[in-house]
């Protein structure tokens, strides 16, 4: 697969240090006044939500995949496209694509189609997905979790690379000599790979030579050090420029006004969020207020607080890890319209412009 | 970072010796407590096997690997209370482990130790046919935080035995794995640490010892 897998060239125009807003658009009972959504409600907001985030300068807007009715999140592409009718330079990628339970075919049909319609902005983050409902959904076993994603990952990257297409694999039926469109606006339509953290994901996202998405919960902010080395030191083993990855953090968080407003405002809807999508003892995460806060402290990976407060936090994420762009997932628990609007708003006009100044002084002084 | 290679390209000069020097052989016995068929602790396993043999290999000395997998060794091995009057299959898994040069004790961590399999099996092994016997110890769990197992668990049960086990255990997360292939170059690191400290007590072993017939 050498052929197939370098990353993608900075596109011209790009920004120095990309930041984007991300969502999984779901559909949470406000813990604050007992309302739940309507799907239909959630879906216009998160149209919204792009649309502001196009508008304010974010690089990115990003939504991801989940099965489940308490979120509009099972075709993400579909979000996307509708999003793209509502923006004109934000570029649009899942985050992530649940690849080892998609036919890779359809995936790119949908992004390319995505690529086409938005005029060569889709990207696409595959991940092994950290639910895992969409494994019996679609027919496959969670006993094949790393041969799936293998070899879906493998027939994904060959059909961006050449067409038609002759292919064979345990999976899926054979191609032969496939015509699979359309294909896409941009030379290469960016795939990255999503990782949590494990090394071996490292280790085969680096053999590979794709751009690297790590997520990031909770925890210290050097918490991905050693996936970081691990990527870089398998990348260039298998002998790729290691000037030519490209890497990301995605990660929770909200900019506010001020410091404490900012904790105030996203702590009730994050601990809900958290109680609802994440477990221990086989029951809802508890999150109490105090590890929250410690969560917000500069050494800890939450990017929450003030415009000047994120910044930082950025700058120190860049200092870290070298990173390429920051992927924020805004309003996680069902936070309501008008906070998440206002913290993109902030994060668009007073935080990324100075991480991208300060970014490019920091390339530049390396160079 | 030190990512272990396959020097297996090396053998065969290593095998050049004077011709009247028959081989020595090492027979290496695996211990696999994993119920599964594909399982993360035979990728484990086999990457300690790799590397002991390409560490011996290159001292001439031949490796004889003997696998006994605990769960499949039926009802007849489930069933049995005793050592005496145990099925001839039984027997002879048992043997094989108890006169193996060298032990590679291997398991996952089911609720919190080795399986149950794994301890049943020793069990019925002869209480001190491991004495000072070689045991290279390693596990496998779903997270670091299982990782003094090695220590806490397995490591006192061989001190019953009076086995000798080597001073590195090797633990490996699911997340060292692609699959049930060991990606962590870490602990790739490990295991050639793990060997390097015995490789000459094997030498020693398998040179002084007198050859079976073959």
């Amino acid at each position: 697969m050498s052929d197939s897998n370098v990353s993608t060239e900075q596109t011209p125009g790009r920004s120095s240090f990309e930041i984007g807003h991300m969502t999984f658009v779901e559909i949470t009972e406000d813990p604050r006044t007992g309302r739940l959504p309507s799907a239909h409600q959630r879906s216009r907001e998160t149209i919204e939500q792009a649309r502001l985030a196009d508008q304010v300068g974010l690089d990115l807007f990003a939504v991801g995949e989940h099965h489940r009715t308490d979120f509009v999140g099972s075709a993400p592409a579909m979000v996307l496209a509708a999003a793209a009718e509502a923006t004109e330079n934000i570029r649009l990628t899942s985050s992530v694509t649940v690849l080892s339970s998609e036919d890779p075919v359809r995936v790119w049909e949908q992004f390319a189609t995505l690529d086409q319609f938005s005029g060569g902005r889709a990207e696409i983050i595959a991940g092994r997905g950290s639910y895992t409902e969409s494994f019996p959904l679609f027919g496959y076993d969670l006993a094949d979790y790393a041969d799936l994603f293998r070899e879906k990952l493998d027939l994904l990257l060959k059909i961006r690379s050449r067409n038609p297409l002759t292919w064979s694999g345990r999976f899926r039926p054979a191609l032969d000599h496939a015509d699979i469109g359309p294909r896409a606006v941009q030379d290469e339509l960016p795939i990255w790979v999503g990782v949590g953290g494990t090394p071996a994901s490292a280790v085969s996202t680096g053999r590979l030579g794709l751009p690297m998405a790590m997520a990031l919960l909770m925890g210290p902010i050097t918490s991905h050090e050693q996936t970081i080395e691990m990527y870089r030191a398998a990348a260039e083993q298998a002998g790729h420029d290691p000037a030519a990855l490209r890497t990301s953090i995605n990660l929770h968080g909200y900019v506010g006004r001020t410091s404490q407003g900012a904790r105030d405002t996203m702590y009730p809807y994050f601990a809900r969020g958290m109680m609802d999508n994440n477990h221990q003892r086989g029951q809802g995460f508890q999150l109490p207020r105090a590890a929250f806060d410690a969560q917000t402290s500069p050494n800890a990976g939450l990017v929450v607080g003030s415009a000047q407060e994120v910044i930082d936090k950025l700058l120190a994420y860049h200092e870290i890890y070298g990173l390429d762009r920051a992927l924020i997932q805004i309003g996680f628990g069902g936070m309501p319209q008008k906070d998440v609007l206002e913290s993109i708003e902030i994060l668009g006009t007073e935080v990324a412009p100075v991480v991208r100044r300060e970014v490019a002084a920091r390339k530049e002084k390396a160079a | 970072m030190t990512t272990r290679t396959d020097t297996l390209a090396d053998v065969p000069e290593a095998l050049a010796r004077p011709a009247d020097t028959s081989p020595r052989t090492l027979r290496v016995a695996v211990v696999n407590g994993s119920p599964s068929e594909r399982s993360k602790t035979m990728g484990l396993v086999d990457v300690v096997l790799r590397t002991l043999r390409t560490a011996l290999t290159r001292e001439g000395i031949e490796v004889e690997e003997n696998r006994v997998d605990v769960y499949r060794l039926g009802p007849e091995f489930t069933g049995a209370l005793e050592r005496e009057g145990v099925a001839p299959g039984v027997e002879h898994a048992l043997r094989v482990v108890e006169q193996s040069d060298v032990l590679i004790a291997a398991t996952p961590v089911f609720r919190g130790s080795y399986t149950g399999m794994f301890k049943h099996f020793f069990d019925l092994i002869d209480q001190y046919a491991l004495a000072n016997k070689p045991v290279f110890l390693a596990a496998t769990g779903g997270g670091d935080h299982h990782a003094l197992v090695l220590e806490h668990a397995l490591r006192p049960l061989f001190g019953f035995f009076q086995a000798m086990t080597f001073p590195v255990a090797v633990f490996a997360s699911s997340g060292d794995f692609d699959g049930t292939t060991l990606l962590n170059p870490r602990v790739h690191g490990r295991i050639e640490m793990a060997v390097t400290d015995v490789t000459d007590l094997l030498v020693t072993r398998a040179t002084s010892r007198p050859q079976p017939p073959r």
